[in-house]
């Protein structure tokens, strides 16, 4: 996956709908239902059915690099956006971005281990103070950051979410529980989405199976 | 890195499996467990029990429709209505998938015309009420019950969180965010871990878990734990008038629970064929007699039908009954009775066990 130079700004590419958005290539993305087995819950295991998980099947992402900034543009359809947690059995859309924090085997459907934690960006559409920056070692062990580097913006229009998300490349101070991005280092990436109506949340959402190699274009 | 065979896949995954069935093991653990029996014989259905811990555990932002302690009258749908109904728990060890409570299934908060009444001088001319027209909240069925006249029957039904052995909240929670104190087995959820997923809350067949929509984190009754540490009986049990709330430790053969539970079996787990094995008992209600069609009173059946206490206490229940009724003819006889005068509870520290201290005598919180 590439990482395209541009030289928009910050502020213009927070914008999902930003025509600058238009000149950077898209991945479509198969997704797939996080497999059951690995759930940490055996009642989660016992009262779904990992067909009817992961509604979102495909998911289109555009990558972008300033030299300053980072950018990640997630869209998929969904014909029904949920935005508020109105009751207790309703539940928001999401999505996330998944990067190992260093080098070294951890499977993508296993969030990270010990030795290899990972850093997760997560993007929900009821969350009103903004997308959370969070590091897991392993199923059910995240943990948000105190303080989040990462900003995002979102549209929902015609039954398309639209979501970027924005951070500095690198983030000196946190380099604990951010990764760190540079032009030449490649990193593993992956991605996930929650529908919300369909009440995926947590490990109970689809996911890009396998890692990709993200590049950041000199 | 090398993408994993079928066989390593499978490897991995049982290898998963038994890692979260070890912490699981480890949250479930405790090496005391603390109980209450409820006397269903007793209550009057006064709620000071709902209202003490009311005012004492949920009156902060997002607590407003949460009630710990309830009482309704059964039979009755119930707080959440029909909870009965809605899943959970264990069936032969495994667990089975609930339903999500709402929030108008439990009842919403009201609201109340308090600035009217109170501060726009009408106070003489317009009623406190709810603004807007409520058709549901907790109890909200009371006295309906169930028979008919002359044979209508009901009675009182007290729930807190029932603090289970087998915790089916505990087993669901994908963050091991819920654990039982090693100290005294309550259950609680830890509010640092917990993300608000709400599998607890689908998992529990007793629907005693709250959503707190300001937190984003799910609650519920912790059994006063602040207090149970001091050697002070939880706020519900303590309030009550009815003297019908006894605690203390399951294993404390000089307690009433132990005698209660163990020792007599009077006492029975609500709904026990749903797997969590509850640590709040009930000594089930003793039938007032029937009226025969001539108004004559039938002494051959009792009024409230076995069938429907035993769906709600299991087979047990007509040994429980069959004890009770026996020492109450050994009393009625002029014999001695130790159950029927635990029961009754001469003196109110016969309710608690160790935890009979005064909370007034607590040292005032630091601000």
């Amino acid at each position: 996956m590439q990482c395209k130079k541009v030289s928009a700004t910050r502020e213009r590419l927070l914008d999902p709908l930003a025509t600058e958005w238009g000149d950077i290539p898209g991945e479509a993305l198969k997704m797939d239902a996080t497999p059951l087995a690995n759930q940490p819950s055996e009642y989660i295991k016992a009262s779904r059915d990992e067909r009817q998980i992961g509604k979102v099947r495909s998911l289109t992402v555009q990558t972008a690099h300033n030299d300053a900034d980072v950018f990640f543009r997630l869209s998929w359809e969904d014909a029904e956006k949920n935005t508020e947690v109105t009751d207790n059995n309703v539940f928001p859309d999401g999505c996330g971005i998944l990067i190992p924090l260093k080098e070294g085997d951890t499977p993508i459907d296993e969030m990270g281990s010990k030795d290899v934690p990972v850093n997760a960006w997560l993007w929900r559409a009821d969350l009103k103070d903004g997308p959370r920056n969070t590091v897991a070692q392993g199923l059910g062990s995240t943990q948000f950051s105190k303080q989040c580097p990462i900003q995002a913006g979102s549209a929902w229009e015609q039954g398309r979410w639209a979501v970027v998300f924005a951070r500095a490349l690198s983030v000196p101070a946190q380099k604990d529980e951010a990764i760190q991005l540079a032009v030449g280092k490649p990193v593993k990436i992956g991605f996930a989405v929650w529908e919300g109506a369909n009440g995926e949340r947590a490990g109970v959402k689809s996911f890009s199976k396998e890692w990709r190699e993200l590049t950041l274009e000199a | 890195m090398a993408e994993m065979t079928e066989q390593q896949k499978e490897q991995r995954r049982k290898e998963l499996a038994a890692e979260a069935k070890s912490q699981k093991a480890l949250l479930k653990k405790s090496n005391r467990q603390v109980a209450m029996v409820f006397d269903l014989n007793k209550c009057l259905g006064c709620q000071t029990c709902v209202v003490a811990c009311k005012t004492m555990w949920t009156r902060d932002e997002g607590m407003e429709y949460m009630w710990w302690a309830t009482v309704n009258t059964h039979p009755g749908k119930g707080t959440p209505r029909d909870w009965e109904k809605m899943g959970g728990g264990f069936r032969e060890e495994e667990p089975l998938a609930g339903k999500l409570p709402t929030k108008r299934d439990f009842g919403e908060a009201w609201d109340f015309n308090y600035e009217e009444v109170f501060f726009g001088g009408k106070g003489n001319s317009v009623h406190l009420q709810p603004t807007g027209e409520p058709d549901w909240g907790p109890n909200w069925d009371e006295d309906q019950g169930g028979g008919q006249y002359p044979n209508s029957f009901y009675f009182y039904v007290q729930r807190i969180c029932n603090h289970c052995t087998n915790p089916a909240c505990l087993e669901a929670c994908p963050r091991n965010a819920i654990y039982k104190r090693e100290e005294d087995g309550i259950v609680l959820i830890s509010q640092e871990r917990c993300k608000g997923y709400r599998f607890c809350m689908e998992a529990c067949p007793y629907k005693k878990i709250y959503f707190n929509h300001v937190k984003q984190t799910s609650q519920k009754c912790i059994f006063c734990y602040p207090r149970v540490e001091k050697g002070v009986a939880p706020a519900c049990a303590r309030q009550c008038p009815g003297r019908l709330r006894f605690v203390g430790f399951l294993d404390d053969e000089s307690g009433p629970i132990f005698k209660l539970v163990k020792k007599w079996g009077v006492a029975l787990p609500l709904h026990p064929e749903l797997g969590t094995q509850p640590n709040v008992y009930y000594v089930p209600p003793i039938s007032p007699p029937r009226f025969d069609a001539e108004g004559n009173i039938d002494e051959s059946k009792p009024r409230i039908p076995t069938e429907y206490l035993k769906y709600l206490f299991g087979d047990k229940v007509e040994g429980a009954l069959a004890t009770l009724k026996e020492e109450m003819a050994k009393t009625k006889a002029g014999g001695k009775s130790e159950i029927l005068d635990t029961l009754i509870v001469y003196e109110w520290k016969g309710l608690f066990g160790p935890f009979t201290k005064d909370p007034a005598e607590l040292e005032p919180r630091k601000a």
